[in-house]
């Protein structure tokens, strides 16, 4: 990296380390692998700065950070009690799951409640709330088509909301 | 358009994600269905719920040494001095913009002062509507509900209007006070982010609202811009962390020759 580069990536990608953490805090369940996955992030995108060609950068770094929790996740079997997960199976209310949730603040409610939703879902709603992707963006993100990102962030959002509720609920 | 249908392309219209004449349909059928009314508040209340768990969180100072090391290690000389040297020059460089601002002799700076503490509350205001549930007071994107709501809350009649088409869908109203009254505030949707529109007459007694026109109508504070318009009879004030120019694209749209980007 030449001396200029790194002027340019301290002043273009740290400025979004915030975000950076905050996106892989969403993406996995475990603090710990989200300052893991933040810091190999970091190693990577001055790896590949020499091949930033403009555009976002926040969009960029985001990117890269997200790929990195993917590869992150099927490495060390995170989440792998979720994939079997399916809303007809799973469907029903399970109080004493909903018993971690308790007396959370509001915003750990919503970590909470995103750490428990299938990563397939945890990931269009990163994509979409926090990347801030169009559906055909996020549909090449995750190879589905556009129709299937449509649908499945609608349940999504669904089962977020639920989550929600419920850990009010047992709150009060 | 059936319910169903109307129900599964509810989460594509709040995305910005169908094309005018689907939009139209389903916001045809929204008008008459509760079930979708709640679903779509529901919604909207999950997003600003989203945005603000995202907002609360920052990496911790010991990521933010260790990722420096991580770099300063793999191979990039000098890397944190200058990325600190670089932070302090910057910062004394806004200092010193903010200084050459705020001077300007004594009479604008006792304006000035004023004015800060109007942006301030503004921020405070904005920010505080960020948490959940303090967004509206009145959840709608019907500007037919949302400008009869004010009537009898504040002592004048705010210019209301549903900016969705272009791009700027009405989220609600609420009420506010700021600099010595009660202002409206209105809220606006931007992309994933939210817009605050503070506005009382122009012809305001309360010295604190009434601000000197020679200080920029563009401010950075926190991240976020505040953004002084003229909108006809009303001084106004947008709030947002979106771009400096979609605030004066709004701007320009609540102005009342504007308006409605006809």
């Amino acid at each position: 990296m030449e001396s200029t580069d790194h002027r340019r990536f301290e002043e273009l990608i740290l400025p979004h380390l915030d975000a950076g953490y905050a996106l892989a805090r969403w993406l996995l369940r475990a603090d710990e692998d989200a300052r893991d996955v933040v810091q190999e992030g970091a190693l990577r995108a001055v790896r590949a700065f020499g091949g930033y060609r403009g555009g976002d950068p926040r969009a960029w770094f985001l990117a890269i950070v997200r790929n990195t929790a993917w590869s992150w996740r099927r490495k060390h079997r995170r989440d792998a009690e979720w994939e079997e997960f399916d809303d007809e199976l799973h469907g029903g209310a399970d109080p004493s799951r909903d018993a971690d949730l308790d007396r959370l603040g509001a915003v750990e409610q919503v970590h909470a409640a995103l750490g428990r939703l299938a990563p397939e879902y945890r990931d269009v709603i990163v994509l979409r709330e926090f990347e801030g992707l169009s559906y055909r963006e996020i549909g090449e993100a995750i190879g589905v088509p556009v129709g299937t990102v449509m649908s499945r962030l609608s349940r999504a959002r669904k089962r977020l909301e639920e989550l929600l509720i419920r850990s009010e609920r047992s709150a009060r | 358009m059936t319910h169903d249908e109307a129900l599964a392309m509810l989460d594509a219209l709040l995305d910005g994600e169908l094309a005018p004449p689907e939009a139209r349909e389903v916001e045809a059928h929204l008008m008459g269905c509760a079930e979708c009314a709640r679903v779509r508040e529901r919604r909207l209340a999950l997003r600003e719920r989203l945005l603000h768990a995202r907002n609360a969180i920052t990496a911790p100072a010991d990521l933010r040494r260790q990722v420096g090391n991580a770099i300063a290690g793999s191979g990039v000389t000098r890397f944190r001095p200058r990325w600190r040297a670089g932070a302090v020059v910057r910062i004394i460089g806004a200092a010193a913009a903010l200084l050459l601002v705020a001077s300007g002799g004594w009479w604008m700076a006792t304006r000035g002062a004023a004015e800060r503490e109007l942006q301030s509350e503004l921020l405070a205001s904005h920010i505080r509507s960020l948490l959940p549930g303090h967004l509206t007071d009145v959840l709608s994107s019907d500007q037919h509900t949302v400008k009869p709501w004010f009537d009898g809350k504040v002592d004048f009649s705010p210019p209301v209007t549903d900016l969705a088409a272009e791009g700027f869908p009405l989220i609600g109203g609420r009420l506010d006070y700021v600099g010595g009254r009660v202002v409206a505030a209105l809220a606006y949707g931007r992309r994933r982010h939210l817009i605050s529109v503070f506005l009382w007459p122009a012809s305001s007694p309360s010295s604190a609202l009434s601000v000197p026109s020679a200080a920029p109508a563009l401010v950075t504070r926190q991240g976020y811009h505040l953004l002084r318009g003229d909108c006809g009879a009303y001084t106004c004030w947008l709030v947002s962390d979106v771009g400096e120019s979609d605030l004066q694209e709004l701007v320009g749209m609540l102005r009342p020759s504007g308006s409605g980007g006809e």
